[in-house]
């Protein structure tokens, strides 16, 4: 079983990580990132961007063709045993035998780390109960939902108590619930001290869950950072005005400009301004307003998204990206 | 060390327990291992049976206790097989990725499946043995020749597997294991299974000759009947041990080869 003791390495890292596939296909190019011990690291992107292959370099089942990876302090290739032990992995799309009990699984699971039959069967209840999993612990996967096939992955990949777990896209299909469900669990998980490594293409998941994200494309990692650093990178949030009708645009123009710098705006019933103080700025330009008369619809402050920062690192958008996590807030609702 | 091969131990006890009991829960995999055998077992008992007239068919106390050998063999080629379309599913379905991210030896993984069509292949021949029992085959090997036999058919069982392992992990193909369905008969009828070899036609008496599962059978025979002339049991337990080894061996490197690939 993996040992819980902290450590001076980092959970994960990568130098130079490369994978070409057959045809000289570069599906991970020069990849450099770094996880500390105790971290939610997000790896953001969109299908075909890489993330898969790298998360199979770093769980040992695929090779890498150049540059180097470790993870717990262990080389990836020439130290992959220690890896395993110090991993625990839910790969995409739960492989999970449907004609097994939860039970089982779990208990099989136990054993391929090593476990004794009571113990095993202990770790089994344990996590059953840890998952919400302890009534349909009996029955055969077949009969689970997905977000229950999911929880049961997690749960096998927690038998031995790793210390870096990957979740490779592990509420994809999920429903809402059983995607905070999930997201919560994490959240539990590194509380405990878990180091995660997620990989995921829900903007949501990422500013939601990770403490910092890595968003990579075409192979190796374009950005990095905190959600928050990352999308102050992009730009500062914005405050829209949509006035009533008949007010006096050019008018509110004036008065909004002594609030914040004006900002393009394609519809001519709104007015936008940086707003630098965010929320904050919102009393300023409905004093500015009221003072010229000028009567509002409504108010709203627009931050970056995490989609916006990848538009800039990119130049595209993520797709698919179901939780586009507007940061938009309606603030007020005009006079 | 002791340590370390008690937890392979447990490893291979693990996946020899879910392969016996997926094997149990998949009914598509019942029919095949446990019914078909049996069938053919009735049509060659009822079709062929006056070919115990011919001259130099050999004296028997009854003729299914004769041909019944040959349905252990079946039985084992069909167990083998299925081991092998087992693991090509848990490659195709993702499963066999959660193993191999497992801190356990590639042989152990092999061996686990292997264990699993071992324990399959003792039920299969424990119970064709009582099916061909009731009705009418007499076995004047008693206890010790049953087991003997079934010893021999569970263990070449496992060399077909390993060899159908092997082809799982090269292929990664459920369905290219399904298409291989059909060279089981040719094995099959290209060893003695429900004739003497005499009485083959020369072409094929030359061909059985190369076929391991000739020995096998043979020896399966010999136990059965009590009668060495039949089929000399030593030589068929080599030829059982000798494919079980080659053909693990060959399923090892093949994962090795895989490993080494991805």
């Amino acid at each position: 079983m993996a040992s819980r003791s902290s450590s001076s390495h980092p959970a994960v890292a990568v130098r130079g990580l490369e994978r070409a596939f057959k045809g000289g296909i570069k599906a991970v190019d020069g990849l450099d990132l770094e996880v500390p011990e105790g971290e939610i690291y997000g790896f953001l992107g969109p299908n075909g961007a890489g993330k898969t292959t790298t998360v199979r370099i770093l769980v040992t089942l695929l090779r890498p063709t150049g540059g180097e990876a470790r993870v717990a302090g262990h080389d990836v290739v020439s130290d992959a045993d220690a890896v395993r032990r110090n991993i625990g992995v839910a790969l995409q799309e739960a492989a999970i035998d449907p004609l097994m009990s939860g039970v089982e699984l779990l208990r099989m699971q136990g054993a391929l780390h090593g476990m004794r039959g009571s113990e095993a069967r202990g770790r089994a209840t344990e996590l059953l109960e840890r998952v919400g999993l302890t009534d349909a612990g009996g029955r055969r996967v077949g009969q689970y939902s997905g977000g229950m096939r999911r929880r049961l992955d997690l749960a096998m990949a927690l038998v031995h108590r790793p210390k870096v777990l990957f979740l490779d896209e592990p509420t994809t299909g999920l429903d809402p619930t059983s995607r905070n469900a999930l997201w919560r669990e994490v959240r539990g998980l590194n509380d405990d001290g878990t180091t995660v490594f997620l990989t995921t293409q829900y903007l949501e998941e990422a500013e939601q869950l990770a403490d910092r994200v890595g968003i990579i494309a075409g192979g190796s990692l374009v950005a990095e950072g905190t959600p928050a650093e990352l999308k102050s990178r992009v730009g500062e949030p914005t405050l829209h005005v949509d006035l009533a009708e008949g007010a006096d645009v050019p008018a509110a123009r004036r008065a909004l400009s002594t609030v914040g710098p004006l900002v393009d705006c394609a519809d001519d019933a709104r007015v936008a301004i940086r707003a630098a103080r965010g929320k904050a700025t919102v009393p300023d330009a409905i004093r500015a307003l009221d003072d010229a008369g000028i009567a509002v619809e409504s108010v709203e402050v627009v931050s970056p998204t995490l989609d916006d920062v990848f538009a800039a690192v990119t130049g595209s958008t993520l797709e698919g990206a179901g939780g586009g996590a507007a940061d938009g807030e309606t603030a007020g609702v005009g006079a | 060390m002791i340590a370390a091969a008690a937890r392979e131990s447990r490893v291979v006890g693990a996946l020899g327990r879910r392969a016996l009991t997926l094997q149990f829960r998949r009914a598509q995999l019942l029919m095949p291992t446990f019914v078909l055998p049996l069938f053919l077992l009735a049509v060659i008992a009822s079709g062929t049976s006056a070919g115990r007239d011919l001259r130099d068919f050999p004296e028997v106390s009854s003729y299914l206790g004769f041909v019944v050998a040959g349905t252990l063999l079946q039985g084992a080629l069909l167990a083998g097989l299925t081991a092998g379309i087992a693991m090509a599913s848990d490659i195709e379905g993702g499963f066999f990725d959660r193993l191999l991210a497992a801190p356990v030896r590639r042989t152990s993984l092999v061996l686990g499946r292997l264990a699993g069509t071992l324990g399959l292949a003792v039920l299969q021949m424990a119970w064709f043995l009582t099916v061909a029992l009731i009705f009418g085959a007499s076995y004047p090997g008693g206890v010790l020749g049953a087991v003997g036999a079934a010893i021999l058919a569970a263990l070449t069982a496992v060399g077909i597997g390993g060899l159908a392992i092997a082809i799982a992990i090269r292929t990664g193909s459920m369905n290219l294991m399904q298409s291989i369905f059909p060279f089981v008969f040719v094995l099959l009828f290209t060893a003695p299974a429900f004739f003497p070899r005499d009485l083959l036609t020369p072409t094929l008496h030359d061909i059985a000759a190369y076929n391991p599962l000739t020995y096998v059978v043979e020896g399966a025979r010999g136990l059965l009947q009590d009668d060495a002339s039949l089929g000399d049991p030593w030589l068929g337990l080599a030829a059982a041990v000798g494919l079980a080894a080659f053909a693990t061996g060959l399923a090892v490197l093949a994962l090795r080869d895989r490993a080494r690939r991805t």
